[in-house]
């Protein structure tokens, strides 16, 4: 195993059992005997977070967050909690399943606290450390506050930040595990505050990191992938790669893709801008884990990866703020053969993370 | 009796010139100090603003108030010789349902005669961009009666102000409600409106005088009557949900204007 420097100073941050700090002192080849004691010699466990070989530095700003195996572990009770939610109903896990990549499984758009609706599909979850704006829209812009949206949203898990604090400080396990997370701060205090309760959230959702796909392991040199899905990799570079750009197979941008406003007539990233050149604009999302995070579109209005590749081969409807890429030489859509359309599907199959999808640390803990 | 009369007029000018020495009410010590505090007076019009109380608005429109709420920060005060006094890092949520939230303690303030006050009304860009750590004190979200953030859209809301009108139409329940949120501090990935307003008021005449002995109280009068018909006159028939900052610019500018400093007092501790 080997570390690019920037992923060992990250991880150093990160670590606080000693086993850990001597592996990522060791790795980085300097002062691998800190303070002249013995190295300890438990073996080291795994990296709390790495940053791929071949993906970019990350956004989120881990100084400011340094993560902890019982910060993650907080983080991660918390998001299987449904105590979140203001009738213990609906955890974030409820619209986020890890077999789904995260997304609410088969949902087109997602059912909250009493079954009431939204009028939008729950996107994935995965690689958030990379992410600079969230949501569809784009409105929230740091993951730290991302949990406040769906837990005060109405239609999601309706409750007041204050009651889910005042909920944890009378829980019996919860206490504990702040302690755990944070000990004491410099006044005595070990009360469970908002920025533990957010922090917290975001050290379990900066470690969801999907880079294992026979995609990644082909990248790496490690598998060989097939005619085909060579083939798809080609079609993917020259007909979708400008906006599921690079190894995160998103360029983070808003755009207006030909879909349509649909039932529900969300205006998109123009609720977020209030301008109209943002209008039925969404976040390009990632293709990581694609075909197990269906349906599709912000409103989950396409079934299958089929169906997909049929709108941008011929659904594509013209408007305004219509994409340019999508009207190129006053023809609307990617044109696609049948051919480069097999060959497209058996690429992003190749972007099934199946170690992501169960790895056991990110799954409902059993405390 | 003459010479009686020449030493106690002596003695009289004595004391007089010794009680100018000592009791020079302009004198101090620079390095005294000594709080400042802002009182806000809501009023509409001439009467004073209350819950469950009718009132109208320059569009001839009858409305109640159910709740006013907003943000004042980054306060400073400027002495007479044009020095500025600043109050950085200090956030204030101002609930017209909770009196002692209306008075505003300035700590430690040098000694000095205050001629002018400068507040915002919000919260500024640089700190509604700042990290989960600055959810604390007053832009906590957790200790917020009502909520004062827009999760969907990352922000706090400055001003929230709500209440009924029967010049408002029904909605589907029948009721005829208000709610004027104010918000939009530029945005962060994509640019917004900025409806932080930052105003400044002469404290009049009588300075406020920071001694020793004297913590100055400031009292500011805010007139929602102002809110209505400032700059943009806004009718509740037409006006009566704003959750966004492109809508709430108007507003934003009326806020601008509901604010003066009716008088200063300088009582001795």
């Amino acid at each position: 195993m080997k570390m690019a420097p920037t992923l060992a100073r990250q991880t150093h941050q990160g670590f606080r059992n000693l086993g850990s700090l001597a592996l990522a002192l060791g790795l980085l080849g300097a002062c691998a005997n800190p303070g002249g004691s013995e190295p300890d010699p438990q073996p080291a466990a795994e990296p709390l977070f790495q940053v791929p070989a071949h993906f970019p530095a990350p956004v989120y700003d881990l100084s400011k967050n340094p993560l902890t195996k019982e910060g993650i572990l907080l983080g991660r009770t918390l998001f299987y909690d449904g105590l979140l939610s203001r009738d213990g109903t609906i955890a974030c896990g409820e619209c986020h399943r890890q077999d789904f990549a995260f997304t609410h499984h088969t949902h087109d758009v997602s059912h909250g606290i009493g079954d009431r609706m939204g009028t939008r599909n729950a996107p994935a979850l995965q690689n958030l450390a990379w992410g600079s704006t969230f949501f569809h829209d784009g409105g929230v812009t740091d993951l730290d506050l991302l949990p406040l949206a769906p837990i005060e949203n109405p239609v999601e898990m309706d409750e007041k930040i204050g009651n889910v604090l005042e909920k944890l400080r009378k829980s019996p396990k919860y206490p504990a595990l702040f302690k755990a997370a944070y000990g004491r701060a410099a006044n005595g205090s070990e009360e469970i505050t908002t920025p533990k309760f957010l922090k917290a959230l975001s050290q379990f959702m900066v470690t969801l990191v999907s880079a294992n796909s026979r995609y990644d392991r082909y990248r790496r040199g490690e598998v060989q992938l097939d005619a085909d899905e060579v083939a798809g990799l080609t079609v993917f570079k020259a007909k979708c790669a400008t906006c599921h750009a690079g190894e995160l197979f998103t360029d983070g941008s808003f755009r207006n893709n030909g879909i349509g406003p649909g039932v529900f007539g969300d205006l998109g990233r123009e609720r977020v801008t209030e301008q109209y050149a943002d209008r039925y604009k969404f976040q390009v999302p990632s293709l990581r884990n694609v075909s197990v995070s269906r349906p599709y579109m912000h409103d989950g209005r396409l079934p299958t990866l089929d169906a997909v590749l049929d709108h941008y081969a011929r659904g594509v409807q013209d408007s305004p703020t219509l994409d340019p890429l999508l009207k190129q030489g006053g023809r609307l859509g990617i044109p696609l053969t049948n051919a480069e359309r097999k060959q497209l599907l058996a690429f992003l199959n190749t972007l099934n993370d199946s170690k992501f999808l169960t790895n056991p640390a990110f799954a409902e803990p059993t405390n | 009796m003459k010479s009686i009369f020449l030493a106690a007029l002596l003695g009289l000018a004595f004391f007089a010139v010794s009680c100018q020495k000592t009791d020079d009410p302009d004198a101090f010590n620079p390095a005294d100090k000594n709080a400042v505090t802002l009182e806000f007076d809501h009023r509409v019009g001439g009467q004073r603003l209350a819950f469950n109380t009718t009132y109208k608005n320059g569009s001839g429109e009858e409305f109640t108030v159910t709740m006013l709420n907003y943000f004042v920060s980054n306060v400073s005060l400027t002495k007479d010789d044009g020095t500025v006094v600043k109050f950085p890092d200090r956030y204030f949520l101002l609930r017209l349902a909770d009196p002692k939230t209306l008075n505003l303690t300035l700590p430690d303030v040098p000694a000095g005669n205050y001629k002018q006050v400068t507040f915002s009304v919000g919260v500024d860009s640089a700190k509604s961009v700042s990290s989960a750590d600055a959810l604390k004190g007053v832009l906590d979200p957790a200790l917020w009666a009502d909520p004062m953030y827009w999760s969907w859209n990352s922000g706090y809301i400055f001003w929230r102000f709500e209440g009924t009108s029967p010049a408002i139409p029904a909605s589907a329940t029948g009721a005829r409600i208000f709610n004027l949120h104010v918000g939009g501090f530029g945005g962060r990935t994509a640019p917004t409106p900025n409806n932080l307003r930052t105003i400044t008021l002469p404290v009049g005449t009588e300075l406020a005088k920071v001694r020793n002995n004297i913590a100055p109280a400031v009292h500011l009068l805010v007139d929602i009557a102002k809110f209505f018909d400032g700059p943009t006159k806004i009718s509740l028939a037409k006006t009566n949900q704003v959750h966004a900052p492109v809508a709430a610019v108007p507003l934003a500018n009326n806020i601008a204007t509901l604010f003066s400093i009716d008088h200063v007092h300088n009582d001795k501790e």
